[in-house]
């Protein structure tokens, strides 16, 4: 239920009877959530359904020699062993940018995990006990797992020249590579009068969503398929599954339950159109449900390596930034060629610099693909950049708060320069005021301890097309279809919201549907934190398509002239005064019921040549402040505050954007303090398993923690809404990395910092100091 | 395949173990042996699981010299136990750090031990106040100190067809005082990177128990008595000690981290150990 | 339970009391009390995540206890009695829930059905936990989303309601 509280001003939008946009409305589909009910992936039931279990090899790069599948075959209940060999030659391959991705492993292996067989059996039991029977034979091949192995002159390709035809770049490891700059070289010299140069890494980290997912595919009569996937866009799953297996998108369903956890984890396809055919061949619905290691095995962020050289004028004016930067994708391409050119746009930070070059490389090795990973390349890039000024504010004497206060761009100003010049789309300063303000940042530090403050950008979607239908019932509820999967933003409680202020319907009578391509309009994707913008402004269009509607009926029903209506939200105003919406639907409609429906369409165009396919619909801003004490003995953090304020235009609903912030923030000290993928020489992970690779737990959170928003109405959302839940993500590990700086006088710049990398810092910092 | 048994007697147990002609494991918490069935499920393991067993010492059992802990004791009842906390604080507080509350409303103290982990965090404490474990078997009973049961990583003085039926602790005298320490990659439940478990005696004499820096938790020699008031004097004792200590480098922290930090765990264990004397009830 | 003890079966007869009903079933040797809850009796509000203990999202009441499902075999609950979350909420959304929700601790929810169970055993055993308490004892259970200031909040609530109800 809605609270008593007033939300917050409506920017010009007239309020609606009940209005509880910009109130603290319970998520949508919560009480199936906190009783258990809600059925996630795994807990649909299937009648009939067999089990997917794979099986590999124990490396990260090999060549597939043989396969004996007999003794898998023989075993009890064993429905079907798959392999290359046994699917339509050549074995299919897809991916967005680049189709390099095998439905399953042909010839070689080339990141631990990959799957080579694929068992189907009546139960999970006979599939695994299968899958493990299968003997592989492998030659294993020197990999390429690090970026200094991927880039040697000799180094192994780790693609074949011929999975990248015509690709300059395929004689070698770089997947792709892009180069920003902009001012002039030769103007600056004089002016530095502080150089700072250093290189830092940010770890490999994986997703370890909570439920680690799965897949369903059932053959239906008319040779097509249904496959359940939690993805993220179903609708590219929808096309991915119709292109490899040439069957029409008509007749490929895709019904997307809502995930357990995505955080960029779950957008692409991977395994689903091996389900697919597996289903196909055997005409048995198949059943392949993750383990956390599998999912380990399937998603994480790219890890990165940034060298940059950075100048100051005496007063901590920027001059210039360079940066080499080089991500770290893995075997397979997914969205990690966007992922490096979407991070190193804003790679240079939300700062004024006359120069700016930057290099930035995908480079592939015989590890996990990367993918999508909330922040999306752009907590990469920004732990370098946010260094690099605090490096700088230490070098001159300056506050790091000052240093950003003079750098940092006023509204409208532009942050990135040259031909698709950026400009600051809010005001940034406020937010950077009011975290220094909510850490006190005036008031002296407590002794042993530091503080830092850091922030963060990064571009909201650049092209999009979402669309909604939404249907005004004759007994005043309401039905909204939207393609958003609600995999934890709670996307449907914003867009119940939306429809009770602008249809005037109780907030109990919305129903919203989504995850079915059969059922759903098309929604590009859940992706860049674009869902309340793009989606949500279809969903309002769609709503005022139907005032629309129900005026013109209305006028006709009860022969008044429409240019005597007009409509606002919830109403339909008429010559004796304003009515509620329902009731003049309900007489437009008249004794022969029906209902309304309306249409709602958002597109973003795309900019031709605009290296990110167009201009960012908006930037999420962020500034995080944190305090820490740090045991010099043992290297240990304590987190004793953690501040962030995010710049989020509106907040729809103040509890979901707490929960986004908050949830964010936290897991933002994974990457800073703890999360990393560790690989052995024969790239296998090390830590595979919820055992060695730790994730935040409740004690893990800072003693106070607190996260603020500024609502200054001014983004291109429902109500003035900036897309949200990335944000507070985006700089942590800078003010983190500042805080422990500041507490024991020298600066960390590899990420995670563990307890055990601070001991060794210091111990460093010790020996080579001269006393 | 698995299969499962829950004998009501010592002896069914031993029957069952011995039938099971060396795939026999015996369950209690089971928070180490599901992990280890889970990556191998359909070995022919034989799950003996004693939580049915009648004829054990009790869980806790608290005498005038030593306290007995039968097989079913499980760390819940061993952290929360008074008479625990104030004679054996570093048995207490090692079994309040072990996993998170669900873990330790299953995981026993024998179990922790026979386990074998080098990382077990019961195990240094168990070791400074010269615990003894005994061992029943096809061929009778044994008694040994806890130090001779372990052998190496997983492996342990238990045979196959053994079950440990008790350990003993004895209650150290009143003077004597001790703690616990250890070293994690996170606040929240986490496995030890380096644990210590430092005892004194009234005369000042320290015995260290380490864990994760050595193939088995060690036992190291009593010092010679030292001025407790004195950091160096304390350090120095503890400089020698740690010597036995022979950390490698693993997915949770590397040899040299590991070197120095059970130097500075065991000082602290000293410093906190030899702290509380005034005003302590024991 | 078989009449001979000694003699290990492969394939487990299992009677247990589950949430106030007594439910009967035959499960392999090997089966963990969360796979027999989901796959055999059909309860599939008790999720499954890391399979070892590390996450909590399988916590259950075994005999009043809280424990990781994951980590006990079914057979070993047979003659116990079980409280999963089915059973908690059988009355409709308690007091607990709601809280949950009103403090925003549930975002994507699969862990919540864990959280939920470990914060019932919490406000039993100590109705005034402190925040530091409550941090403490929830830390076996991991929201990947990061909930927990909102869980937090929603326990300090409810054992607040729960006090002023006594
Ligand atoms: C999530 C998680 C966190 C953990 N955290 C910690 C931690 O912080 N610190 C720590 O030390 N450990 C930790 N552990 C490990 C584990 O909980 C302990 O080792 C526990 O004490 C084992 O006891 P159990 O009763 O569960 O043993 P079980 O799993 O039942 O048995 C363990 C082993 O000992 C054998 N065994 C048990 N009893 C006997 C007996 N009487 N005679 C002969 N053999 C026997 C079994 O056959 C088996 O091989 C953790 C485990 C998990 C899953
Ligand atoms: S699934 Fe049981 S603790 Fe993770
Ligand atoms: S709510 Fe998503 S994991 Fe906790």
């Amino acid at each position: 239920m809605p609270d008593e509280n007033q939300g917050p001003s409506s920017n010009g939008q007239i309020a609606g009877p009940n209005r509880v946009v910009g109130q603290r409305v319970h998520r949508y589909g919560g009480v199936d959530r906190v009783t258990g009910a809600q059925r996630y992936l795994s807990d649909i039931t299937f009648t009939d359904a067999a089990h997917v279990a794979f099986a590999t090899v124990p490396v990260g790069c090999a060549a597939i020699d043989a396969i004996d599948t007999s003794p898998a075959v023989a075993m009890p209940g064993v429905i079907a062993v798959v392999h290359a060999d046994d699917l339509p030659q050549p074995v299919a391959r897809f991916g967005i940018s680049h189709k390099d991705r095998p439905v399953i492993a042909t010839k070689a292996v080339n990141y631990h995990g990959e799957p080579v067989v694929a068992v189907v059996a009546e139960t999970e039991d006979e599939a695994r006990a299968a899958a493990n029977a299968v003997v592989i034979h492998y030659t294993e091949l020197t990999g390429v797992y690090g970026l200094d192995a991927a880039l040697a002159g000799d180094a192994r390709l780790v693609q074949d020249p011929s999975v990248r035809p015509g690709d300059d770049l395929n004689s070698t490891n770089v997947l792709e590579q892009v180069e920003y700059a902009w001012g002039d070289a030769d103007s600056e010299g004089a002016s530095s009068h502080t150089i700072i140069e250093d290189t830092y890494m940010f770890p490999m980290v994986t997703h370890f969503p909570i439920e680690p997912g799965g897949i369903v595919a059932v053959p239906t009569d008319d040779g097509g398929i249904e496959v359940y996937s939690p993805v993220q866009h179903p609708y590219l799953l929808q096309r991915t599954i119709a292109e490899v297996w040439s069957i029409p998108l008509s007749r490929v369903r895709v019904i997307a339950p809502d995930p357990g956890g995505g955080f960029g984890g779950k957008q692409t396809p991977r395994y689903e159109p091996l389900i697919a055919f597996l289903a196909l061949k055997t005409g048995r619905t198949c059943r392949l449900v993750l383990s956390l290691e599998e999912a380990f095995q399937m998603m994480r962020r790219s890890g990165c390596r940034i060298h940059a050289r950075t100048g100051f004028t005496e007063a901590g004016e920027l001059t210039f930034h360079e940066m080499q930067v080089d991500f770290v994708v893995g075997a397979y391409a997914d969205v990690a060629p966007r992922v490096m050119t979407k991070g190193s746009y804003v790679g240079a930070g939300p700062y004024r610099i006359p120069r700016v070059s930057i290099n930035a490389r995908a480079v592939l090795t015989n590890t996990v693909p990367s993918c999508a990973f909330r922040g999306f390349g752009a907590p990469q890039v920004g732990w370098a950049t946010e260094s690099q000024l605090d490096a700088g504010a230490r070098a001159l004497g300056l506050d790091s708060l000052e240093m950003r206060r003079r750098n940092l761009v006023q509204h409208d100003e532009a942050f990135i320069r040259g031909d698709y010049e950026a400009r600051a789309d809010g005001r940034w300063h406020e937010s950077l005021e009011k975290a220094a303000e909510l850490i006190g940042w005036h008031e002296p530090t407590p002794s042993g301890r530091g503080r830092g403050i850091s922030v963060g950008i990064k571009p909201g979607a650049t092209t999009g097309l979402s669309q909604s239908m939404v249907r005004l019932l004759y007994d005043g509820s309401a039905m909204a279809y939207a393609g958003t999967s609600d995999m934890g933003q709670g996307a449907r409680t914003l867009w119940k919201q939306i429809l009770a202020d602008e249809l005037g319907v109780d907030l109990d009578l919305i129903t919203i549907i989504s995850g079915d391509t059969n059922a759903v309009p098309f929604d590009l994707q859940t992706s860049a934190s674009r869902s309340t913008v793009f989606m949500g402004n279809a969903v309002l269009a769609a709503c005022e398509d139907i005032r629309d509607r129900v005026l013109e009926l209305y006028a006709e029903a009860t022969e008044t002239a429409q240019s005597e209506l007009s409509h606002a939200p919830g109403q339909l105003v008429t010559p004796s005064g304003a009515i509620s919406l329902v009731e003049a639907a309900q007489t437009a409609l008249g004794g022969l019921r029906g209902e309304f429906v309306g249409q709602g369409t958002s597109r973003l165009w795309g900019t031709k040549g605009h290296p990110l396919g167009g201009d960012a619909s908006f930037y999420e801003f962020n500034a995080t402040a944190i305090e820490v004490e740090v045991d010099r003995v043992t290297g240990e953090i304590l987190l004793t505050k953690h501040v962030t304020v995010g710049d989020v235009g509106t907040e729809i609903n103040p509890l979901q954007v707490v929960s986004q912030d908050e949830g964010a923030a936290i897991m933002g000290l994974g990457h800073s303090l703890m999360e990393q993928m560790l690989f052995d020489e024969h790239g296998q992970i090390l830590n595979l398993g919820a055992i060695d690779y730790r994730i935040p737990t409740f004690n893990d959170v800072a003693l106070e923690m607190q996260t603020a928003s500024v609502e200054n109405h001014d983004g291109p959302g429902p109500y003035g809404c900036k897309g949200i839940s990335e944000g507070a993500l985006l700089c942590t590990a800078g003010a983190v990395g500042a805080a422990v700086a500041d507490a024991i006088g020298t600066p960390v710049r590899d990420l995670p910092i563990t307890a055990e990398r601070v001991w060794r810092t210091i111990r460093d910092a010790n020996c080579d100091s001269p006393d | 395949m698995a299969s499962y048994c829950r004998p009501r007697t010592v002896s069914e147990v031993l029957t069952a173990l011995a039938g099971a002609e060396g795939h026999g494991r015996i369950l209690v918490g089971g928070t180490d042996l599901l992990v280890h069935l889970r990556k191998d499920p359909f070995a022919p393991t034989v799950i003996v699981d004693i939580k049915s067993v009648s004829d054990f010492p009790p869980a806790v059992e608290i005498g005038d010299d030593v306290v007995r802990f039968g097989p079913t004791a499980r760390m819940a009842e061993i952290s929360s136990d008074p008479f625990i906390a104030d004679h054996l604080p570093a048995l207490c507080a090692s079994a309040r750090v072990v996993g998170s509350i669900a873990i330790r409303n299953r995981a026993t103290l024998i179990g922790n031990i026979c386990n074998g982990s080098p990382a077990a965090d019961t195990a240094p404490a168990l070791l400074v106040y010269g615990s003894s474990v005994t061992v029943t078997g096809p061929g009778g009973e044994r008694t040994m100190p806890l130090v001779d049961f372990f052998v190496g990583p997983g492996q342990t003085r238990c045979g196959p067809d053994e079950i440990v039926i008790r350990v003993d602790v004895p209650i150290p005298d009143r003077g004597h005082r001790s703690a616990f320490q250890r070293l994690t990659r996170r606040r929240g439940v986490d496995l030890a990177t380096v644990s210590v478990a430092a005892g004194v005696d009234a005369d000042g004499g320290i015995v260290l128990g380490l864990g994760c820096v050595g193939p088995t938790p060690l036992l190291t020699d009593a010092s010679p008595p030292v001025d407790l008031n004195d950091p160096d004097a304390i350090e120095g004792a503890v400089e020698e000690l740690v010597s036995i200590a022979t950390p490698i480098s693993d997915v949770r922290a590397a040899r040299d981290y590991r070197e120095a930090m059970v130097r500075v765990l065991a000082v602290r264990a000293v410093q906190a150990a030899a702290a509380p004397l005034e005003g302590m009830s024991s | 339970m078989t009449d001979s003890p000694v003699r290990p079966t492969s394939e487990v007869p299992v009677a247990l009391e589950l949430n106030g009903e007594h439910v009967r079933a035959t499960i392999p040797a090997h089966r963990t009390l969360l796979d027999m809850l989901r796959d055999d009796l059909g309860l599939c509000g008790t999720k499954r995540c890391c399979a070892e203990g590390e996450c909590g999202a399988c916590s259950v009441l075994l005999d009043g206890e809280l424990v990781n499902s994951c980590l006990v075999l079914g057979a070993e609950a047979d003659g116990g009695a079980l409280l999963t979350i089915e059973g908690v909420s059988m009355d409709g959304v308690t007091d607990l829930q709601e809280e949950f929700l009103a403090a925003g601790a549930v975002q994507c929810g699969v862990c919540i059905p864990g959280q939920v169970m470990a914060a019932e055993q919490l406000l039993q055993t100590n109705p005034n936990a402190s925040r530091n308490e409550i941090r403490d004892a929830m830390s076996g259970n991991l929201c990947r989303c990061a909930s927990y200031q909102r869980i937090v909040e929603a326990i300090q609530n409810a054992a607040a309601g729960r006090r002023t109800d006594a």
